[in-house]
């Protein structure tokens, strides 16, 4: 009889063993995806969401993936098209080198702020930093992944 | 393949292994496999004969072998359906359904009528996972929820003026609905119809509720006018709890509600403008609803009605006082766990699933049950974070947040964290509109999974009108 109970106890354990071997390997399982995905390279460096913009292009709450150079104006060629009238044909440039944004004021009239102080020639920027561009108020925000 | 699905996808389905699904489904079956021998055992013991001397080393070996069998049916649909979609969830599932199965056939079979609360379960087990399977298989496109979320919407809310009309009480609640032969509880399937509709309003309006032209004292908040459905979805809640009594599928829709609102725009002060308003409306609805006031009292002191209100709650502390930190085992609880017999605890094999795994399972189970339906979570917000657009990601969230979010409210119910609300335990508890409303659930998130799927519907253009019109209109 003893050895029943013993039996039927080591079964009790060998269930409650087998819940937390489950627990286990999906742990692993979802360690494995969470650092692949950490070491994928991503497509997007960066993203731009446009905050605020008196015209239609670019509409408000739009956000643009980057690239390692982005250029923004009101010019056809620019990367991001910024249809606003204080904004140059090529306005500005986003550039991404080492680990860091920066932003260069490509020679423009009305000039390119960073939080609201002028970029003079090249200036870095964070996630989250708020860029203006003519009337055109854009936020720098992380990649998504 | 036949030639109905190769239309039907529009490419050549090849069969795609999922191995890590199958690794993980045979540690599910193993594991559910000596839970039933374990169960076996300790059933003929307790009766007082030599283990096994009913001839079978399984506590119901057609049931068990029923069960297993269909989720290993599953994963080969998932295989041949060759889609790349999550290979988590599945196993998460079936073992919650394998746990639930036990504990169904070690209760008294005679809790519900038909075939007995084993059988029940099984039945309605099977139906689940067949619909999760189909949904997790062949729903490719999202354009169906996404495009008709206000038809969605109006069908929720004619579902609940149905219930609230043509209702019919069980314990002073009004949760369950007749339509011709079809008896279900509406709130499980609004629960789906409510994330569906969430998910398409905030991720077509996120802008414009992130926008703080409004300010009232300290908060800053978006235009008026959007903040309509955030007190619509207020009222809504209050009304369930006055009209049908039922606690806790408002809890349950407020609670994902304020957290989609959060995961959708990322600011505090609407978490804090709805818990403040959650908690007006729980300080007049005390005051007013005596069902209410009932079960805030039970919670503040169970002792007092101990053989009258409080029974239920009494008796479920014990029940996790009696497991311990190792547990009776399975089939070893009190005879009708969780209390002496006739009585048990009233409800259990709906509303307390979680005293009665306590009592048999211990802490150490419980934990781990718990760390099932954080499994779920995970994946879900991860889905969501690796999501194609606002939709789709609100969606996931909103979908593994309900489970987790109603596994919490019963949870904590059962062990007198919060007060008591009469809710599923999603997968665990008896019942089939529970069942199958969860089973829509896991479907809808391993097809979001899909990594190859159709990039979202024509982004832009549709939204961009919106935008134009409501920014005219103000």
């Amino acid at each position: 009889m003893d050895a029943t109970v013993l039996a039927i106890w080591l079964l009790r354990l060998l269930f409650l063993g087998g819940l937390y071997l489950f627990l286990w390997s999906v742990v692993r399982v979802l360690l494995r995806d969470l650092r692949a995905a950490a070491r994928e390279p991503g497509t997007e460096l960066g993203r731009l969401v446009v905050i605020s913009s008196p015209s239609a292009e670019p509409a408000v709450g739009a956000s643009f993936s980057l690239d390692a150079v982005t250029t923004l104006g009101r010019d056809v060629n620019a990367t991001i098209l910024l249809d606003d009238e204080f904004v140059s044909g090529l306005h500005a440039a986003l550039t991404y080198r080492g680990r860091t944004w920066y932003v260069e004021d490509l020679g423009s009239t009305n000039g390119s702020y960073v939080n609201g102080s002028r970029v003079e020639g090249v200036a870095a920027a964070a996630f989250g930093d708020e860029l203006q561009l003519g009337n055109v108020r854009l936020r720098l925000e992380r990649p998504r992944r | 393949m036949t030639a109905g699905s190769r239309i039907l996808a529009g490419t050549r389905i090849r069969p795609r292994l999922r191995g890590r699904e199958l690794g993980l489904l045979t540690v599910v079956a193993v594991t559910v496999a000596i839970g039933s021998v374990s169960l076996a055992a300790t059933q003929d013991l307790v009766a007082g004969a030599p283990p096994f001397s009913g001839g079978s080393f399984l506590a119901d070996q057609v049931a068990l072998v029923a069960y297993l069998g269909s989720l290993f049916l599953a994963h080969l649909v998932f295989v041949l359906s060759g889609r790349r979609t999550d290979q988590v969830l599945l196993p998460t599932v079936g073992l919650l359904g394998g746990i639930s199965l036990l504990l169904m056939e070690r209760l008294p079979q005679d809790l519900v009528g038909g075939l007995g609360l084993g059988r029940n379960q099984l039945l309605w087990l099977l139906a689940s996972i067949a619909l999760m399977t189909a949904i997790g298989a062949i729903v490719r496109s999202d354009a169906w929820l996404r495009l008709y979320k206000y038809t969605w919407a109006v069908l929720g809310v004619g579902l609940l003026l149905l219930t609230f009309a043509l209702g019919h009480d069980i314990n002073g609640q009004r949760l369950a609905l007749t339509i011709g032969p079809l008896t279900g509880q509406p709130s499980e399937l609004l629960k789906v119809i409510l994330v569906v509709f969430l998910a398409g309003y905030l991720s077509e309006n996120r802008p414009l509720l992130m926008d703080e032209s409004t300010n009232i004292g300290p908060l800053r908040l978006p235009p008026l006018p959007y903040l309509a459905p955030m007190i619509a979805m207020w009222a809504m809640a209050l009304s369930i709890v006055v009209v049908q009594g039922d606690l806790g599928a408002a809890l349950l829709f407020f609670a994902v509600f304020l957290t989609l609102l959060y995961v959708a725009t990322a600011r505090a002060s609407f978490v804090a403008l709805g818990m403040v308003a959650f908690v007006a409306g729980g300080f007049v609805l005390y005051q007013a609803v005596p069902h209410v006031r009932v079960r805030v009292d039970i919670w503040l002191d169970p002792f007092v009605t101990a053989s009258t209100t409080g029974y239920q709650v009494v008796q479920a502390l014990h029940a996790f006082a009696r497991g311990g930190i190792l547990g009776t085992g399975f089939g070893a609880g009190l005879p009708a766990v969780g209390g002496l017999p006739p009585g048990g605890i009233p409800a259990l094999h709906t509303d307390f699933p979680f005293a009665a795994l306590g009592e048999e399972l211990g802490l150490v189970g419980v934990m781990g049950i718990l760390g099932l339906y954080l499994v779920v979570i995970e994946r879900g917000l991860r889905i969501a974070a690796s999501a194609a657009d606002d939709f789709r990601a609100i969606l996931a969230a909103g979908l593994s947040l309900v489970i987790g979010v109603q596994a919490f409210i019963i949870a904590a119910g059962n062990l007198k964290l919060i007060p008591l609300t009469g809710i599923t335990l999603p997968f665990i508890s008896y019942g089939g509109s529970s069942l199958l409303a969860n089973g829509v659930v896991m479907g809808l998130l391993i097809a979001l999974s899909d990594r190859g799927v159709e990039p979202p519907p024509a982004p832009g253009r549709r939204s961009g009108r919106f935008r134009l019109q409501d920014r005219g209109a103000a």
